[in-house]
């Protein structure tokens, strides 16, 4: 009886943290990805083979804007030229030399071993609502506290169905995350790096290891982030066809 | 993964290639006149010429002397632009380094090898070779909203057999102004529309070549564009080939054509929706509608519809004779006609994307024309087994292949293409189909990306039964194999 009030005495809590305040928990969690609402963010993406050494390197510069809209611009020689356009659940690849928009699916999105998803999508607030689990653990970091978040995502195009999300108990900052596809397999987990891990600012990197086919990591690092609000011509996607001079 | 694009630029620039199935350019098509004279008429007509170039040919000397004198001067003018801003603007380049092997096999099949058997060497098909390109690209941000926009592609090749020969060119040479929701451009430059992969009836400045073996930059057209964008819409109105406003016809068929065109563009949501038209100077008004819908998380579908006033093609002179002393077949105008294509792409989180797309072609010719050319085939083939001079008849023979340099061959088309990528690995599988005749192209890819360096190689095969046109193409088999380099 008393183990049973005891639990009782723990679960209201949560159950009444998660009712409220799981959205102000994201957004904190996201202000350390993402900081302003409009940014420019360069980063560069690397894919790791077993052994550790580096696979291929890309770099992107991702404009973040508000209403679930970004532009990805792929810098690398390999892909120079490219840009992915996301405006809420719709997407379009541009590719040099084309002049024509493709439309592409969710589906397409994903695809990669850091897909646009993970590269353009800085905010959970606006795509996922869901439930404080718990306070556990820390994975990878037994000897610290986390918020265990379950999150689902509220569009059908968001890039991920379910994510299991850690943050960090005092300061929200975001820890790990087990990335779920919508046929609720595992795809992608997913560790932060902050910038000052006693008192973190800023996410600076992500490291990503694919459970699903190759089984590879890939690390995603913020070079930098500067505020940056962008015409609102550069969102449509007739107007990225035509291989405007973006800086 | 990226949708399945299919290749949308010469395997290695040439226009006048049949079996590529590539867009006709007037400019670029060969002509048995312009050959060697005969041997001898022993048939008692008139002096009959033979061909020198009948099929993959192209205009020689170096590219800057192929344009016209208009379009050079503005050319260069912006060359110039670029050299003097560059020093004081900020500015991108890229670059990509490219060495192809192409390979061909004759088809011993159809009127360009009954030629060859009837008079040996008469029309070789163009022969496969090496071929080097480096395609150069720059971009420089002016002060003013000013933006100058070049690509050059530098292209050597040695065909079998032939000396070496440049084919350089300018893709695009173009100025922009930023003037916020209206941008105006001025010069040449890729303008592609429509909401196709394996075929765009609304492709209506550009005009570019689809399904090729090798994918790269198409060369562009000379045009005056003004836009305006706003958030959910985009309008261009666009003079395509002013320079070609007052020429003949004759020199401005297909993309050559001066026209005005104007494209509108609306999106909710899922849907992108296009409405087209265009004014042609010889061709008069067409109108055109697109529609793309990403109907779930997998599928996206898409279709277009164009009706032409007039359109250009390839039509046989009826009153010519059997074995007749010119080109029967005349580019000329032709009455209206339709275009029309639906199309369903998936993919699947296995990185597998599958594509299908079925088409209608009014500007091909009909089944009762490729009929009559069938029997026109035999008949030719018959004089010369009853005693026809084989030199005038293997001509004529050779005539007959330059119908089959159009881009569809029949009216009524299916493709469909596979692809599947792991890690830097794709592979695709494609066939065009052609129930008519039951023709059939069927291609095989495979391409390696890493992180600058791209590796490609490619196999077609032109087949069906005897009488599909597929099947009597110059080449039975084509491949390409090539390597590029980013920078």
């Amino acid at each position: 009886m008393k183990s049973l009030f005891v639990a009782l005495a723990c679960a209201l809590p949560l159950s009444t943290f998660a009712a409220a305040d799981v959205t102000a928990l994201l957004k904190a969690a996201d202000r350390y990805r993402t900081g302003d609402e409009s940014q420019q963010v360069e980063t560069e993406v690397t894919v790791l083979k077993r052994d550790g050494s580096t696979d291929k390197e890309r770099r992107y510069t991702v404009f973040v804007q508000p209403q679930r809209r970004s532009l990805v611009l792929m810098r690398s020689p390999a892909e120079a030229g490219q840009k992915v356009l996301m405006l809420g659940d719709d997407f379009w690849l541009l590719l040099p030399g084309s002049q024509r928009p493709l439309r592409i699916t969710p589906t397409q999105k994903l695809l990669g071993d850091a897909s646009t998803g993970d590269i353009a999508t800085m905010s959970w607030a606006d795509d996922y609502t869901g439930t404080l689990a718990g306070e556990e653990a820390c994975p990878g970091a037994e000897a610290t506290r986390c918020l265990h978040l379950s999150l689902q995502a509220m569009h059908k195009a968001a890039s991920y169905q379910r994510i299991e999300l850690w943050l960090g108990q005092a300061r929200h900052e975001p820890v790990a995350a087990d990335l779920y596809v919508q046929s609720d397999k595992l795809a992608k987990q997913a560790r932060f790096v902050v910038d000052k891990p006693g008192a973190p600012t800023r996410v600076d990197e992500m490291l990503l290891l694919d459970q699903l086919s190759t089984h590879k990591a890939t690390r995603v690092r913020y070079v930098s982030r500067r505020p940056k609000q962008v015409p609102e011509t550069w969102l449509n996607p007739m107007f990225l066809a035509r291989n405007p001079a973006i800086e | 993964m990226i949708p399945p694009e299919v290749p949308a630029a010469p395997v290695h620039g040439q226009a006048c290639t049949p079996g590529r199935l590539g867009r006709r350019s007037p400019t670029r098509r060969c002509r048995l006149s312009s050959g060697l004279a005969p041997q001898g008429d022993d048939t008692g007509g008139p002096a009959k010429p033979a061909p020198r170039c009948l099929l993959g040919c192209r205009p020689r000397g170096p590219w800057l002397l192929t344009h016209d004198t208009s379009v050079r001067v503005a050319l260069l003018a912006l060359s110039a632009g670029l050299l003097v801003t560059s020093a004081q603007a900020a500015g991108d380049t890229s670059a990509e380094f490219t060495l192809l092997w192409n390979e061909r096999r004759v088809n011993t099949e159809g009127p360009l090898a009954a030629a060859d058997l009837l008079s040996p060497g008469i029309a070789p098909p163009t022969p496969g070779g090496p071929r080097a390109t480096a395609e150069l690209r720059h971009v420089i941000r002016a002060p003013a909203g000013v933006s100058l926009h070049g690509n050059v592609l530098l292209a050597h090749e040695r065909l079998e057999g032939r000396t070496g020969h440049d084919d350089s060119r300018i893709n695009e040479m173009h100025a922009a102004l930023d003037l916020g929701s209206w941008q105006l451009s001025a010069g040449k430059r890729v303008l592609g529309w429509d909401v196709g992969y394996a075929f765009r009836p609304n492709d209506i400045v550009q005009q570019e070549e689809r399904r090729t073996l090798f994918a790269q930059t198409p060369e562009g057209r000379p045009l005056v564009m003004l836009e305006h964008f706003s958030t959910d819409t985009a309008w261009s109105l666009v003079w395509a080939q002013p320079q070609r406003w007052s020429d003949p016809i004759d020199t401005t068929r297909g993309a050559r054509e001066s026209a005005l065109a104007a494209r509108g563009y609306w999106r909710d949501g899922a849907l992108d929706l296009h409405l087209f038209g265009r004014h042609g100077r010889h061709t008069g008004a067409s109108i055109g509608a697109a529609a793309a819908w990403v109907a779930t998380d997998e599928l996206e579908l898409h279709g277009s519809l164009r009706a032409l006033e007039r359109r250009d093609g390839s039509a046989f002179d009826a009153a010519s004779p059997l074995v007749a002393a010119s080109q029967p077949w005349r580019q000329t105008t032709l009455g209206r006609t339709g275009q029309a294509l639906i199309g369903a792409q998936w993919s699947g989180a296995q990185r597998v994307s599958l594509l299908a797309e079925l088409w209608y072609d009014g500007t091909a010719l009909a089944d009762q024309a490729w009929r009559q050319w069938s029997d026109r085939n035999v008949a030719l083939i018959a004089a010369s087994a009853h005693g026809a001079p084989a030199l005038p008849v293997a001509g004529n023979l050779a005539w007959q292949a330059e119908a089959l340099d159009t881009p569809n061959l029949q009216r009524r088309n299916v493709f469909l293409r596979s692809a599947w990528q792991d890690g830097p690995w794709q592979l695709s599988l494609d066939a065009l189909l052609m129930p008519a005749d039951s023709g059939r192209v069927v291609t095989t890819a495979v391409q390696w990306q890493g992180d600058r360096v791209r590796l490609n190689a490619s196999w077609r095969h032109y087949g069906g039964p005897a009488g599909a046109l597929a099947a009597q193409l110059p080449w039975r088999h084509t491949a390409a194999v090539a390597a590029t380099i980013a920078f």
